[in-house]
């Protein structure tokens, strides 16, 4: 109770003061800009329409109770598509990890497919699949599954040998090494590995939804352009940005910082 | 000694042992997946409309670059070969966004890392910017360009300078403020400091900042190319895909990583050691 009370407390203090009132001008003064910008030009409502124009167009998307529902669609396909990629790529990478022959074989071809963008693997599925929310997920799997893997391997393999080495000596078992050794000294690049993986991820929702015609954020943002609504486009922009600023800085990174920190293999 | 031991001595040494054990474990899997795909076509377990033979992937290049009238239609993007076209036309993008891109977002970024203002300001608007990911920019650069080349560029520029300009910048702060002050007691100017401290102090960032903006700018690319381009591989294997023409867009796929790989591996992945181990100041303990 007492923890939460001082996270609260240390996130309060963070934006309290000056840079609170530092970011509020910033913005004030960029959506004056914005205004400004889109009161001269011709016909603002097809190329930039007003900050109060996207507004309008939120509260009536909210009223006709779209907006939810498609931020919901994105969200969950995001968190089911990267769920499973984190589910299958964390004990690939760790299997990979534990036999340097192994992994050996499998390194240059995971970098191969690595390689591949996920997106340009979509008309390959789409082929197979058709526009379905199979397809959708399965891009997104695809995408998420990679750095995942890739870097959890890397993770394992960077754990010292030496740490292996003393365990063994200590007369662990192979799977205490696994559990006790590996596992934890992977953990950061687990972390990075899930970061990266779910970043690409959620740049893949978006393509897929616009490619797919999949309802949600992307194809809110593609239809309005296609409707000559460019308020939605702008909305369904700043949604996007909003939710991956809010998903990487208050979960992701500080889940990374403190991976790093407690488990981080720091040399002295 | 016979000549197959002669031979496989001669390439230990040539290449060393270590090198050629990992080389042939790594090929292991490509060539399992190769013969998996030629036992499919011979086999026909799933109909070739979903997986194409190997042959008639390579026929694809072969059909694209039909009556192409040698290197000139090549360099003049000619239309009749098609395949070289659309792999100059993605190339020639990302080279255009990277020679605008990459100079505007070191000086922004240098001008942030220097001066508070500029960063407050510019700050938020990257955060922002980079967090609606370069896909999410095509609608509203369809309406403001049209389909085309313009709105493929605006994308991958986006994507580059953003990443740029931040990478620039934490280089540019990270730099120790004694070299700074050295610079300034000896008799140097601002632009001294700009030229000897700054550029060369945040060059592995920058470095980084460059091969981490061409590896998200290829992926948006690709992207962009297939909702909103009218040329390029990201085009060429959407637009196959919806005449379910499959061997090409197993070519295309094929052709988008190698291009990637090799940019990525042997062009900047050595670039970054170079310029991390030449100008990175990384304390070693000697």
């Amino acid at each position: 109770m007492s923890d939460s009370l001082n996270r609260f407390l240390a996130f309060w203090r963070h934006f309290s003061g000056a840079k609170v009132i530092n970011l509020a001008l910033i913005i004030a003064g960029l959506l004056g800009a914005w205004a400004l910008i889109s009161g001269s030009i011709d016909n603002p409502g097809r190329y930039l329409p007003s900050p109060l124009a996207v507004a309008a167009s939120s509260v009536d998307m909210l009223y006709k109770g779209l907006l939810p529902s498609y931020f919901g669609d994105t969200i969950s396909r995001l968190v089911i598509g990267s769920l499973i990629g984190l589910g299958l790529g964390i004990p690939f990478g760790l299997l990979l990890g534990l036999n340097r022959t192994v992994s050996d074989i499998f390194f240059p071809i995971m970098n191969f497919f690595q390689s591949v963008s996920g997106i340009a693997i979509f008309p390959i599925v789409v082929i197979w699949w058709g526009n379905s929310d199979k397809t959708v997920l399965a891009v997104i799997l695809y995408t998420c599954f990679f750095p995942v893997a890739f870097n959890v391997l890397s993770g394992v393999r960077e754990v010292p040998l030496r740490y292996i080495h003393s365990a063994y000596t200590l007369g662990a078992s192979k799977f205490q090494v696994i559990r006790d050794v590996l596992a934890p000294g992977a953990l950061p690049h687990i972390a990075t590995g899930s970061r990266l993986g779910i970043g690409f991820a959620s740049r893949a929702v978006i393509a897929d939804e616009m490619l797919a015609g999949r309802e949600g954020l992307g194809w809110m943002i593609f239809t309005g352009q296609d409707a000559d609504m460019t308020s939605q486009v702008i909305l369904g922009m700043l949604m996007i940005g909003l939710t991956w600023i809010v998903l990487d800085h208050y979960l992701l990174r500080p889940l990374e910082a403190d991976t790093i920190e407690r488990w981080g293999l720091v040399h002295r | 000694m016979n000549v197959l031991t002669k031979f496989s001595l001669y390439v230990q040494g040539r290449f060393g042992r270590h090198r050629l054990r990992r080389f042939l474990l790594g090929s292991i899997p490509f060539v399992f997946l190769l013969t998996l795909w030629q036992m499919n076509t011979t086999f026909e377990w799933l109909a070739p409309v979903f997986i194409p033979s190997i042959g008639g992937v390579i026929d694809a290049i072969f059909v694209l670059q039909s009556d192409c009238s040698g290197l000139v239609g090549v360099l003049s993007l000619d239309n009749s070969c098609l395949m070289t076209t659309h792999i100059l036309s993605s190339i020639g993008r990302v080279l255009l966004a990277a020679i605008i891109g990459i100079p505007l977002g070191i000086i922004f970024g240098i001008l942030a890392g220097m001066n508070r203002l500029v960063s407050s300001v510019l700050e938020p608007v990257g955060i922002f910017a980079n967090s609606i990911s370069g896909i999410a920019w095509v609608p509203l650069a369809i309406v403001w360009f049209g389909v085309g080349s313009l709105t493929t560029l605006f994308i991958m520029l986006n994507t580059v300078f953003w990443l740029m300009f931040f990478n620039a910048m934490l280089g540019t702060r990270g730099i120790a403020k004694v070299y700074e002050q050295s610079v300034l007691t000896m008799g140097g100017n601002r632009w001294n400091i700009v030229i000897q401290v700054y550029l060369p102090g945040a060059m592995p960032s920058i470095i980084t900042g460059m091969r981490m903006s061409l590896g998200f700018g290829w992926r948006a690319l690709i992207a962009a190319e297939m909702i909103g381009g009218d040329s390029g591989l990201g085009f060429m294997i959407f637009t196959a895909a919806e005449e379910f023409n499959v061997e090409q867009v197993f070519l295309g796929v094929i052709v988008i990583s190698i291009i990637y790989l090799v940019t990525d591996h042997y062009l900047l992945g050595p670039l970054e050691k170079w310029t991390t181990h030449r100008w990175g100041l990384t304390w070693k303990p000697t």
